[in-house]
């Protein structure tokens, strides 16, 4: 996983908005997202810290690794988008 | 009934004509006033866009914003009858609720006292069909035009010219008839006369099917001194009791809620009409003192007509408030909620086919109920049950209990409970397509459509597992019955994480959380591919058990991205700069391949 897709889907999305068949994106926008997100990434943490089997933290891990990468991704878009 | 209504018509129209020339002057402006409400309609629905309809969802949070907003819509369309519809429209969708819908009917009768005002402030004064001509000639330039907006005020103003020019023919007819026929010979006095008058108005209303063209008969022959004042009351309030047919007839394509609500308008209606009956004289008494208060002529029985007109709507209201939720407790008791026949679709009917927020609201529900059929037929597929796994704290330990085969026919529950919902709902959303929606909705409807279609092949793959899921899991046979319990462990869990989803709070929900899920599910593939290998290898499991599972686990990742898919579009933001947000953050399958980072 990394940011170099996330790159290439903005490239293509600015290209859509030029002809017109998207809505342009405010940093607002992106901000709500980031705050769902991190939110998200806080409750899984939490889950982690409470569960008590080892399967369970390794799953819950893996979770909490995909959030971190959507808030990182949103936040690289945060400060790309304007 | 229906079946005589176009032979009775056409020939009482016919023997009209016959008896009195004149009657085709007013038969005809009647036609074109109906002629004209039809075209604000129309241009109505397409200036709208939605905005009515977002409108009428915010505008029913409390009972007076209901009734406000019934008083101002309607007097902005100058129909009642459209407002109506559109109410027990949007109550069908499940949008507002009955008595945000009572409300909207209290106002609308309000509202639609503007009517009378207008005809006799207005159409009776001036000299309007001058207005008419220009207005219906300009119209058509903008009726051709390819701008939906434009093309809304072409029709808008074309009904309005309409509405005009059949007044004016209407008034032409009625002051022919005064130098021929006295019609006040058949004026009738005492109750027998309010009796009567008022039965002429409701049909009047029924067969034209607009209490505006009767309120403009009424105005018009009173006028031409044609009718009493007092037979003329009688006839308004009949007008009343009638304009109800519309809501009638808009309820009977309705769900039950629809049809609630047309009964409480036929409630308030006949109510406000024995009122006003009963009590005729002292409004009569109070029309004359508001009359003389607000500077009417005695003698302007027109302007007093309208007076009567909104005093006895708005006291209809008034008696009818208090009252409100004991009408609403009678019309749930009187119209039952039908027990729901889950494999039938349950809110794809044609009184929310109008209006396109309605259209998607209905849809979206309707994907949901296929989801809750395709999740229950799912589950007992795999010897599961919805309420243990929904409810369970170890997944994997109940599907380990599990071990009794359901008493299931999943072809029979397949084409009984998904397969006729998938078709009402594409049938449904083909016939959308046909309508001129706005982009932004024409795009979510076809992503619910696709919704519907994953959730139908995620179905499909567990079909496939059914036959190995009843030999291997109904008793224990070692590291077979372990490697299907696996999968039956993940396919319960992401319904439960989809479960959790549907009910998180829209402000904390993310149709990204699905990318955990979708990432768990590759490495559950991957290290169930190794597991295999490794339980061969050792002897454990035999080539054939180990080729049918590996078929098996085929179908089974396949429902569960299937799933992951269906989720991802059906919860994702319905804000499009948002959702746009969404698509960009989304891990593409390559983002899979790979262990996460962190």
């Amino acid at each position: 996983m990394g940011l170099k897709n996330l790159a290439e889907k903005v490239d293509e999305y600015n290209d859509r908005l030029e002809q017109g068949k998207v809505e342009k994106i405010k940093p607002d926008h992106v901000k709500k997202v980031l705050k769902k997100l991190n939110k998200k990434a806080s409750q899984l943490e939490s889950e982690i810290a409470s569960a008590k089997k080892e399967e369970k933290k390794v799953r819950l891990s893996r979770k909490l690794a995909v959030a971190r990468e959507h808030v990182a991704r949103a936040e690289w878009l945060l400060d790309n988008i304007a | 009934m229906t079946r005589y209504y176009l032979p009775v018509a056409i020939s009482a129209l016919l023997l009209a004509f016959w008896i009195s020339p004149n009657a085709q002057e007013i038969a005809a402006g009647v036609a074109i006033f109906l002629f004209g409400m039809l075209m604000l309609e129309d241009g109505f629905k397409l200036l709208g866009g939605g905005m009515l309809e977002r409108l009428l969802e915010r505008a029913t949070r409390s009972v007076s914003r209901s009734i406000l907003f019934g008083i101002v819509s309607t007097t902005v369309l100058q129909s009642s009858s459209l407002v109506s519809v559109i109410t027990i429209s949007f109550l069908s969708a499940g949008l507002i609720s009955l008595m945000g819908g009572v409300g909207i009917i209290f106002g609308a009768n309000i509202g639609t006292t503007t009517g009378a005002w207008l005809i006799a402030g207005l159409g009776l004064k001036v000299n309007i069909a001058a207005y008419a001509m220009p207005m219906i000639a300009l119209s058509i330039v903008f009726v051709f035009q390819k701008s939906r907006v434009l093309r809304g005020v072409g029709y808008a103003l074309a009904g309005l010219g309409f509405l005009f020019l059949g007044i004016h023919h209407m008034k032409e007819g009625f002051d022919a008839y005064k130098d021929q026929i006295d019609l006040l010979r058949f004026a009738l006095p005492g109750l027998i006369g309010l009796v009567v008058y008022t039965l002429l108005g409701t049909v009047s209303t029924v067969v034209m099917q607009s209490s505006h063209a009767t309120m403009v008969l009424i105005l018009t022959a009173l006028s031409a001194g044609q009718i009493t004042y007092e037979n003329a009351l009688a006839l308004a309030i009949g007008g009343n009791v009638g304009t109800t047919i519309t809501a009638i007839i808009g309820s009977l394509s309705a769900n039950f809620q629809g049809k609630r609500l047309a009964l409480a308008h036929l409630v308030f209606n006949l109510t406000t009409a024995a009122v006003a009956l009963i009590f005729i004289a002292q409004l009569r008494d109070a029309v004359d003192w508001v009359s003389a208060t607000v500077g009417i002529d005695a003698d302007d029985y027109a302007l007093k007509l309208a007076v009567f007109h909104t005093i006895f709507n708005v006291l209809g209201v008034a008696l009818m408030l208090p009252l409100m939720r004991r009408l609403v407790a009678f019309l749930e008791r009187r119209i039952v909620e039908p027990v729901p026949d889950v494999s039938r679709p349950r809110f794809l009917n044609a009184a929310v086919d109008a209006f396109p927020e309605t259209l998607e609201s209905a849809l979206r529900k309707e994907v949901l109920h296929l989801y809750e059929n395709a999740t229950e037929l799912i589950l007992h597929g795999l010897n599961l049950h919805r309420h243990e796994i929904f409810e369970s704290a170890n997944i994997a330990e109940t599907v380990r209990k599990s071990r009794t085969a359901s008493d299931l026919d999943i072809e029979e529950r397949y084409e009984r409970r998904v397969k006729t919902l998938y078709s009402a709902i594409v049938e449904f959303t083909t016939r959308a397509g046909d309508k001129r929606l706005p982009p932004e909705i024409a795009q979510r409807v076809y992503d619910l459509r696709d919704v519907a279609s994953d959730i139908v092949q995620a179905v499909k793959s567990v079909k496939h597992l059914r036959k190995n899921v009843l030999r291997y899991t109904v008793r224990p046979e070692g590291a077979v019955t372990e490697l299907y319990d696996g999968l039956r462990t993940e396919i319960a869990r992401i319904l439960l994480e989809i479960q959790k989803l549907e009910q998180t709070d829209p402000e904390d929900r993310s149709s990204l959380s699905l990318d955990q899920e979708h990432a768990q599910i590759e490495e559950d593939a991957r290290s169930t591919t190794r597991h295999i290998d490794r339980l061969i290898r050792a002897g454990k499991l035999k080539p054939d058990a180990a080729t049918s599972f590996l078929n098996d686990s085929a179908y089974a990742y396949g429902a569960m991205r299937q799933l992951i898919e269906a989720a991802r579009r059906f919860y994702i933001e319905r804000d499009s700069s948002m959702a746009e947000v969404e698509r960009l953050l989304a891990l593409e399958d390559e983002d899979f391949d790979t262990e996460p980072s962190g």
